[in-house]
């Protein structure tokens, strides 16, 4: 008999980080096997499911940062530490740690797009002796939108961390201005070997693996996250579909020699 | 010259701006006929008359330019355009027994147009079938949706198609395409609900709107054929006025028993002294007041179930 | 093993297996058209042969059996998910060679890519397909050009020929029951067409690069985005999932998916208010690539079967056929963009 993978279990919820009114971190127990940038389907019985990524792999537990936009996840919002919510997953084929090992890493995220590729940040955060050295360039739109804070704090000795906001009032501590700005400025040893995850929004997905071309990163060494809407993250549904790629199955993360084909 | 215009005029000739000349008045039930015919029209035309045909407002041809001589023999050549039509008719070779009531009109329907809700020419000649001849003066027209492109508003009885739409949700895949059409171009009384649509049925008027638009089949027409039957409008002198709604979701069964009997109605009411023996139905109401000319309307009339009767009606127009 | 079957004994076959299966076939739907006084052939439940319609395509395809156009998975309680339960019997369809080659596709994307589907293939393992011979081509069919015109895969065949009914079988657990009701063996080969009215051509050298012929901008006036052709299509496969509850209790509900189509505006609608592909020209490019080209490049074999049912339907009549037969200038047209 053939499994129903549409059936959700449940996953009590050990935490809630609040990090602003409209993003969350949901602490829920997951005990299986998972990798940063896969992502389960959070169901909502009546109300429906969301697509969210894995922001934190732990000890029996993983970390959902969800932002609240909609009838699924408004729902989400209204569950506390000790309640339950539905999973299915995870799905997608999710950042393959090891391929980043002993090289220079750049990681260029824009707001909540931060999620999928939190985990191999902390990842490296823990083994800093596995990566030759790490960049992180976090770009959000003000100071309040900020998140992952204390993350942020821990992390700054660890990496070069920048942290940008597209606005901010005159004279606070914030650095001003897009993620792409600071891609030219990067030090690194040899941009020609050095690897970069590109997440956020399509365009600037788009402007910044343009910037990294520009500074000499070579087109397969850059990797991006991709969504799209979907209903099944099995393959069934169909809206994922870009060509003859389906997002679920084959993404959410792709080398950009193949992101670039991936014409909607 | 001695001629009965009186007589002249029942079978259908017309008494013209010429002395002696006369024009002769072909009725096309529901307005559509087979092509065949024309040529013999063109025959007439041109062997009586001037040569050339007017097309009228009520869907018939008018074929001026007639010596009041000619009467009997164009009547011979219109015999075959009678038969064919299936024209009621008292005495074979002697044209139209009747012209007081009219040609009963209909839009092109079904047979043509996608919209509509039945065969409009098959109903208005199962119509001209149960009332003609007779001399009083009905003006019938049908259309075949509420878009009403026959302007059966202006008639006496007003014969709109209606569609009950029939919903199937479980084929329906929630494209909004229907709540679309019924909004923008009909009355707006869809919306979703659940992802599946609901339909405020007091409010439908039964375009098939939503049946056109669904790309699934999930809604479609009704089986019965029913319609909304609309009351006196008329143009003319006095008090010019749209039709008012009679009864809506009405089967044609009861249409044909309505019409009949109002002409019972009008036998008993009419102005003794009207001209020409000729009075629109509306003033009679106005007179014998909505519930009396109802009464006799709706006598031995079986509606079916679906049927609302709209009472009281009241009319506007223009007053002079 | 073939037979020859009188009218009674086909039906006195029906009757049998219907003990076991629900029986699908086109049928005519009277006054189920869209125009008042027009009838539809679509899919329903047959009890008898003489409701089989032979002569003339059916609108929508035998997929809304397999994928109904709107399913239900779940019903939920408050506290509790309980699976929809399957159909207390078997299905046998009767359909037609490019629809039974549509089969495999339905397959590919539903028991392949990714997880098996629960839904179908718990129904699927229990349906029986018989095939209808086509004696001639329909108006738009193109399923030579598709090599979809003969197959083998069924598990019976049915075609009326003279005074009888005439039946290839190729399972064994009806063998007997069709000895018992036919009136004598013969061979019987299902009849295929070999030549339609309408051709396709698809060019070798078809690549995303297409996308940016100026061929797909006239569908961007001309298409108005009603999916018609994604539901009567055989080989579509895409659903919408959807959670609700019940208006009359609020406590439980259920969760269903129904049929989705490319075309139809809300397809790509991503949190935030983004969405792709705004033009009804990219849906058509989106549709048209997947049916003849991107399918194949995943699955080795393409998507279209060539029933030509999208051309049937389109109100406003966009042909499909039409638009693969534009793709060979149109990759001119690029090729020559680059140069
Ligand atoms: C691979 C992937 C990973 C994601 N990771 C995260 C994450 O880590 N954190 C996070 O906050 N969000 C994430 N999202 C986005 C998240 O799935 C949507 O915000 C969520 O589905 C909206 O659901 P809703 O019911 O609250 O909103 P709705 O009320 O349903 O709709 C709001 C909007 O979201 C769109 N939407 C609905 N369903 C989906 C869907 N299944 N996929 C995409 N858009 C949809 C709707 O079309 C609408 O425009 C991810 C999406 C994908 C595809
Ligand atoms: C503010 C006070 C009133 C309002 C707003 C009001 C409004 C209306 C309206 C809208 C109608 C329907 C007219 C139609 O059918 O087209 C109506 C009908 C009627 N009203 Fe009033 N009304 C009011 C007071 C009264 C009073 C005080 C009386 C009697 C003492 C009254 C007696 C009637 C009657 C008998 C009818 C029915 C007429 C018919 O049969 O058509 N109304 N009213
Ligand atoms: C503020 C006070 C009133 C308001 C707003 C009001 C409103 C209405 C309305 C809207 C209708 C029409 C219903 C329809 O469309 O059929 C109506 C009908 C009527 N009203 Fe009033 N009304 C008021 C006071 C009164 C009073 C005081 C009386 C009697 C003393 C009255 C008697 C009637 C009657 C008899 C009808 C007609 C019912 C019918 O159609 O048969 N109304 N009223
Ligand atoms: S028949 Fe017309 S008015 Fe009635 S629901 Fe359909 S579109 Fe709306
Ligand atoms: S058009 Fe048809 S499928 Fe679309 S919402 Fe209306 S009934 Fe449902
Ligand atoms: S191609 Fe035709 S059938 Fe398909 S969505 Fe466009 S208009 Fe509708
Ligand atoms: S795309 Fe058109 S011709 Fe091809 S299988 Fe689908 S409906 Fe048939
Ligand atoms: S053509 Fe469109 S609706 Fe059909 S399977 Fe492909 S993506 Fe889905
Ligand atoms: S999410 Fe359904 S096919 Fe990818």
């Amino acid at each position: 008999m053939t499994h129903n993978e549409y059936k959700p279990f449940l996953a009590e919820i050990k935490d809630v980080i609040k990090h602003t009114d409209k993003e969350y971190t949901f602490r829920l127990t997951y005990e299986g096997a998972v990798k940063p940038g896969q992502f389960f389907e959070v169901s909502i019985p009546k109300y429906g499911e969301a697509p969210i990524s894995v922001c934190g792999i732990n000890d029996g537990t993983v970390d959902l940062t969800i932002r609240r936009v909609g009838k699924v996840t408004n729902e989400i919002f209204a569950h506390r530490a000790g309640d339950r919510l539905f999973l299915r997953g995870p799905y997608g084929n999710g950042f393959d740690v090891g391929s980043y090992k002993n090289k220079e890493l750049v990681i260029v995220a824009g707001g909540t797009g931060f999620s999928p590729v939190r985990g191999v940040v902390e990842y490296f955060a823990r083994h800093t002796q596995d990566i030759k050295g790490l960049t992180l360039i976090v770009g959000f739109k003000t100071p309040a939108d900020i998140l992952f804070r204390e993350d942020f704090a821990v992390w700054k000795d660890k990496m070069q961390l920048i942290l940008t906001v597209d606005q901010a009032e005159e004279g606070s501590s914030y650095q001003v201005g897009l993620v792409t700005d600071y891609i030219p400025k990067l030090s690194l040893k040899n941009a020609e070997t050095a690897e970069a995850i590109v997440v956020g929004p399509p365009v600037m997905i788009h402007f910044t693996t343009l910037a990294l071309l520009k500074a000499g990163f070579r087109e397969e060494n850059i990797w991006v996250s991709m969504e799209r809407k979907m209903c099944c993250g099995i393959g069934k549904c169909g809206h994922c579909k870009v060509n003859d790629t389906y997002i679920c199955l084959d993404g959410p993360v792709f080398n950009f020699t193949k992101s670039r084909e991936l014409i909607d | 010259m001695d001629t009965n215009t009186k007589l002249l005029k029942k079978n259908a000739f017309r008494v013209t701006k010429v002395r002696g000349v006369t024009a002769s008045r072909v009725r096309v039930p529901g307005g559509h006929l087979k092509a065949e015919y024309l040529s013999l029209l063109q025959n007439i035309a041109e062997t009586y008359g001037n040569g050339t045909v007017h097309i009228t407002n009520r869907q018939g041809f008018e074929i001026p330019g007639i010596a009041f001589a000619n009467m009997p023999a164009v009547n011979e050549l219109l015999q075959p355009i009678i038969e064919g039509l299936g024209i009621n008719q008292q005495e074979s070779g002697k044209g139209y027994s009747a012209a007081g009531t009219r040609n009963v009109v209909a839009c092109v329907g079904n047979r043509v147009c996608p919209f509509a809700c039945y065969d409009t020419t098959a109903f208005a000649q199962r119509i001209e079938k149960a009332i003609f001849p007779n001399d009083l003066h009905f003006k019938i027209a049908l259309t075949g949706c509420p878009n009403d492109c026959a302007k059966v508003r202006m008639h006496d009885f007003g014969i709109m198609g209606m569609t009950e739409p029939q919903y199937n949700k479980d084929r329906c895949v929630n494209c909004g395409a229907c709540v679309k059409a019924c909004e923008r171009k009909s009355v707006g009384i869809l919306s979703e609900v659940n992802y599946k649509v609901e339909r405020y049925a007091d409010k439908c008027i039964g375009c098939g709107e939503c049946v056109l638009a669904c790309p699934v089949g999930a809604w479609t027409r009704g089986e019965q054929k029913l319609y909304r039957l609309t009351l006196l409008g008329r143009s003319g002198k006095k008090n010019p006025r749209l039709g008012e709604d009679f009864i809506k979701w009405v089967d044609e069964d009861s249409i044909i028993k309505i019409i009949l009997n109002t002409y019972g109605y009008v036998q008993q009411y009419i102005d003794p002294n009207a001209p020409g023996g000729k009075e629109h139905i509306g003033y009679i109401v106005d007179r014998t007041g909505f519930e009396e000319f109802k009464k006799w309307a709706l006598k031995d009339v079986q509606l079916p179930e679906t049927a609302e009767v709209y009472t009281p009606v009241y009319w506007k127009g223009v007053k002079y | 093993m073939g037979f020859f079957l009188a009218k009674d004994g086909v039906n006195a076959v029906l009757e049998r297996w219907r003990d076991d299966y629900l029986i699908y076939a086109p049928v005519r739907m009277a006054g189920g058209g869209p125009y008042s006084d027009t009838d539809s052939i679509q899919y329903g439940q047959i009890h008898r042969v003489e409701e089989i319609v032979y002569d003339q395509k059916s609108r929508y395809s035998f997929k809304e059996i397999l994928l109904p156009l709107s399913q239900t998975l779940f019903f939920f309680t408050e506290d509790q998910i309980k699976e929809a339960e399957e159909l207390k019997k078997g299905a046998i369809i009767f359909l037609r060679s490019c629809d039974l080659h549509a089969v495999k596709r339905l397959d590919q994307v539903y028991l392949q890519n990714g997880f098996e589907d629960y839904y179908y293939q718990r129904l699927r393992k229990r349906v029986k397909f018989v095939l209808m011979g086509c004696q001639k081509a329909f108006e738009n069919c193109f399923c030579v050009d598709m090599q979809t015109n003969i197959i083998d895969t069924y598990d019976a065949s049915l075609e009326e020929n003279g005074d009888g009914y005439v039946m290839d079988n190729h399972c064994a657990e009806w063998e007997s029951l069709l000895s018992k009701y036919s009136l004598r063996q013969l061979d019987v080969r299902p009849s295929h067409v070999t030549e339609t009215n309408v051709h396709v051509e698809i060019p070798p050298g078809v690549s995303i690069d297409v996308a940016k012929s100026k061929m797909w901008d006239e569908y961007d006036g001309r298409c108005i985005n009603c999916g018609r052709c994604n539901f009567v299509c055989p080989t579509c496969t895409c659903f919408t999932m959807q959670d609700i509850f019940y208006t009359d209790n609020g406590k439980v509900g259920e969760r269903r998916r129904v049929a989705a189509s490319c075309m139809v505006d809300g397809y790509t609608d991503v949190a935030g208010g983004g969405s792709y592909r705004k033009k009804n020209g990219e849906r058509m490019r989106f549709k048209v690539l997947h049916k003849v080209y991107d399918f194949k490049k995943r699955f080795g074999y393409h998507m279209c079967v060539g029933c030509g049912r999208c051309d049937d339907i389109c109100p406003e009549y966009i042909s499909f056929s039409h638009c693969i037969n534009k793709l060979g200038s149109a990759v001119k047209e690029v090729d020559g963009n680059d140069a």
